[in-house]
């Protein structure tokens, strides 16, 4: 059975909301990536960028954040910029996250060379910080990165950019080159919405959501109840499609 | 001919001690990984280097000159010598980087270049560049400052250059560098995003400033002419800090001289106006790289202020974050009066107009007056009033009496 990973912006509109949701997803959606909000998101869109941006006006702090993360009850990684784990000390962050039951990182601004530093810290709490992988990897940098990786999945960029757009690449020769060097799973993330979803799962073990997600908690047209109630019927509809 | 030395504060695999590195998208380190192992290809490169010096000499202008100003000399009872990048074709230091990476982007094949611009010089000297060999070219530049340099954007447009406003985030020269990262990102492969100063992910922030370094090499051949002697003090003003590195790499070794990199004070750096990231920031990531920042409690990235667009900007080059830490230069800060004042009093006593980012550095003689008597002091004039003109008009009344 492939994966659904759903990311999604904490604390927007606020925080309770945030965890009523989990709650609704938990059924469709194997593990959950809470979005950390930062005020530079280089990686994202312009989709996750403007949720980051109304979550930081509506006051949502990194306390309240592992609040929430404390009380999901599916899968949790923290996903955010290094800045904002940087700036509660890394030496006692990942105990901390450890102890409210955060499986783990990931972190788009830190690649392979500067997260090294910080290896045995995620191993002695048996954290993982999962690593990338882009399509402009080659073969031997793949091979570094992912050698001797202990994490429950790779996350592998769909194409050369941010998040939420609908550039295609093909991806078989990068895939062929994770599954030569590791046996984890493949989870594919940016791009991936109700129609791309299928396509994208081929030759991997699940996808990661994120934009199509966060759409429905910008549309204002929504009630805080219908935003919730699509973004779970998206998310049943994407779990059926992947698994066709 | 100019060529960068080996120096004692090289990176170390990418890091000053544990400022700068790789903070970026995965996606990107294939493409900076490449950008390094090339630009160490021709570090060192004679071939290289030729061509870069021929378009410094016969383009841009160099050798700048080391003027001495007699009349704020005799004013201060110091020997003030001021090193004239403002003489630069384009107005600013900030060609001398844009010519040797234009032909880097070149020589890696790319045919597009992208740069983030804040008050519009950097973007200028890389539109200006981008037409002279034929490249693309897109600026990225927060909506606001579009608005308020409306005259630096025609420029770019009349160079042949896309101006891209941001109008995301504080819709400034930070947003400005999220969107130039985002689109370098998506195009990586043959697109060449040209930094406009020593900060962004390794090898930038070296290869910047070996770059600008050619402002402090001539400059002590030519103090040595001059005096026959190194000075006492080298002033510069520091948003991003390559003029300021630029001028201070070649003397850094040099224990008797002492360099002083000055921020924007802005409305003064104990109010939230300022652009003071070593005073008054912290150690943190952002754009790739580690630096100090100008960051709230939680990490999120404040924006900084200042009269001068260049300094506007919440981090700095993280070897200026190495050198503070070390003692190796000194950082103070002059605030948006005072740098207004020094703009007037360059103007009336030497007939130089300054731009408000390097009248930072000239208001900062009067500041220190008493520990300059009888010194002599070198100040980076890094660039040239012109782009200040309507700013400038604003704030100050020249009425006849």
């Amino acid at each position: 059975m492939k994966k659904l990973v759903a990311y999604i912006t904490a604390g927007y509109p606020d925080s309770s909301w945030t965890i009523d949701l989990l709650n609704s997803l938990s059924p469709y959606v194997d593990i959950v990536e809470l979005g950390v909000p930062f005020s530079d998101p280089v990686a994202d869109g312009p989709i996750i960028e403007k949720a980051n941006s109304l979550a930081l006006k509506r006051g949502i702090k990194f306390l309240d954040i592992l609040n929430i993360a404390s009380q999901s009850p599916i899968e949790t990684y923290l996903m955010g910029y290094f800045n904002s784990f940087y700036n509660q000390n890394m030496e006692t962050l990942i105990p901390k996250l450890s102890n409210i039951g955060v499986r783990g990182l990931i972190i788009p601004d830190l690649p392979y060379e500067e997260a090294r530093i910080y290896r045995p810290l995620f191993e002695r709490e048996k954290m993982d910080n999962i690593p990338f992988v882009a399509p402009t990897d080659d073969r031997e940098r793949i091979s570094t990165i992912l050698k001797d990786c202990f994490s429950q999945f790779i996350y592998l960029v769909a194409y050369a950019g941010i998040t939420g757009s609908d550039k295609k690449e093909s991806l078989d020769e990068v895939v062929q080159n994770i599954r030569d060097i590791t046996d984890r799973d493949i989870f594919i993330g940016f791009g991936v919405n109700e129609e791309t979803a299928k396509e994208k799962a081929k030759n991997v073990d699940g996808v990661i959501v994120g934009s199509h997600f966060v759409k429905f908690l910008l549309d204002e047209s929504l009630s805080n109840s219908e935003k919730l109630a699509k973004i779970v019927e998206s998310a049943k509809v994407i779990k059926e499609k992947i698994n066709e | 001919m100019y060529i960068p030395r080996k120096s004692k504060f090289d990176p170390k695999n990418g890091h000053f001690g544990i400022f700068g590195g790789r903070y970026v998208p995965e996606t990107l380190m294939p493409i900076l990984l490449e950008l390094e192992k090339e630009y160490l290809k021709i570090r060192f490169d004679k071939e290289f280097w030729k061509e870069v010096n021929y378009y410094l000499k016969e383009y841009v202008g160099r050798p700048s000159p080391l003027y001495f100003a007699k009349n704020i000399s005799e004013e201060l009872g110091a020997k003030i010598y001021l090193k004239r990048e403002d003489l630069n074709h384009t107005g600013a230091h900030k060609i001398n980087n844009t010519i040797a990476q234009v032909l880097m982007a070149k020589r890696l094949g790319k045919k597009r270049v992208i740069a983030e611009t804040g008050a519009g010089q950097h973007g200028v000297a890389t539109a200006t560049v981008a037409s002279l060999l034929g490249l693309e070219c897109e600026i990225f530049m927060g909506a606001k400052d579009v608005e308020r340099q409306s005259l630096n954007v025609f420029r770019m447009r009349l160079l042949g250059a896309k101006v891209n406003p941001v109008t995301s985030g504080s819709q400034t020269l930070k947003d400005a560098m999220n969107d130039a990262i985002r689109d370098w990102v998506t195009n990586a492969r043959d697109t060449f995003y040209i930094i406009g100063t020593v900060a962004g992910p390794h090898p930038y922030p070296m290869m910047v400033r070996d770059i600008q370094a050619i402002i402090g090499t001539e400059a002590k051949q030519q103090i040595l002419e001059k005096e026959g002697r190194l000075p006492d003090k080298i002033i510069a003003p520091i948003g991003g800090g390559s003029n300021a590195i630029g001028i201070f790499q070649p003397f850094l070794e040099d224990d008797e001289v002492e360099c002083i990199g000055i921020e924007a004070g802005g409305l003064g750096i104990d109010t939230d106006k300022h652009g003071a990231s070593l005073t008054k920031g912290r150690p943190g990531i952002l754009h790739g790289q580690m630096s100090y920042l100008l960051q709230d409690d939680e990490g999120q990235i404040l924006e900084a202020h200042s009269i001068s667009a260049g300094l506007d900007y919440p981090g700095i080059g993280p070897e200026h974050s190495f050198h503070k830490e070390n003692g190796t230069i000194r950082y103070d800060h002059i605030t948006d009066q005072e740098a207004l004042d020094g703009f007037v009093w360059l103007s009336q006593k030497e007939g130089i107009i300054p731009a408000f980012e390097s009248a930072h550095g000239i208001a900062y003689l009067k500041k220190i007056a008493d520990e300059i008597q009888g010194k002599i002091v070198i100040v980076n004039l890094s660039g040239r009033g012109d782009k200040d003109m309507v700013q400038a008009q604003k704030l100050l009344n020249f009425d006849e009496e």
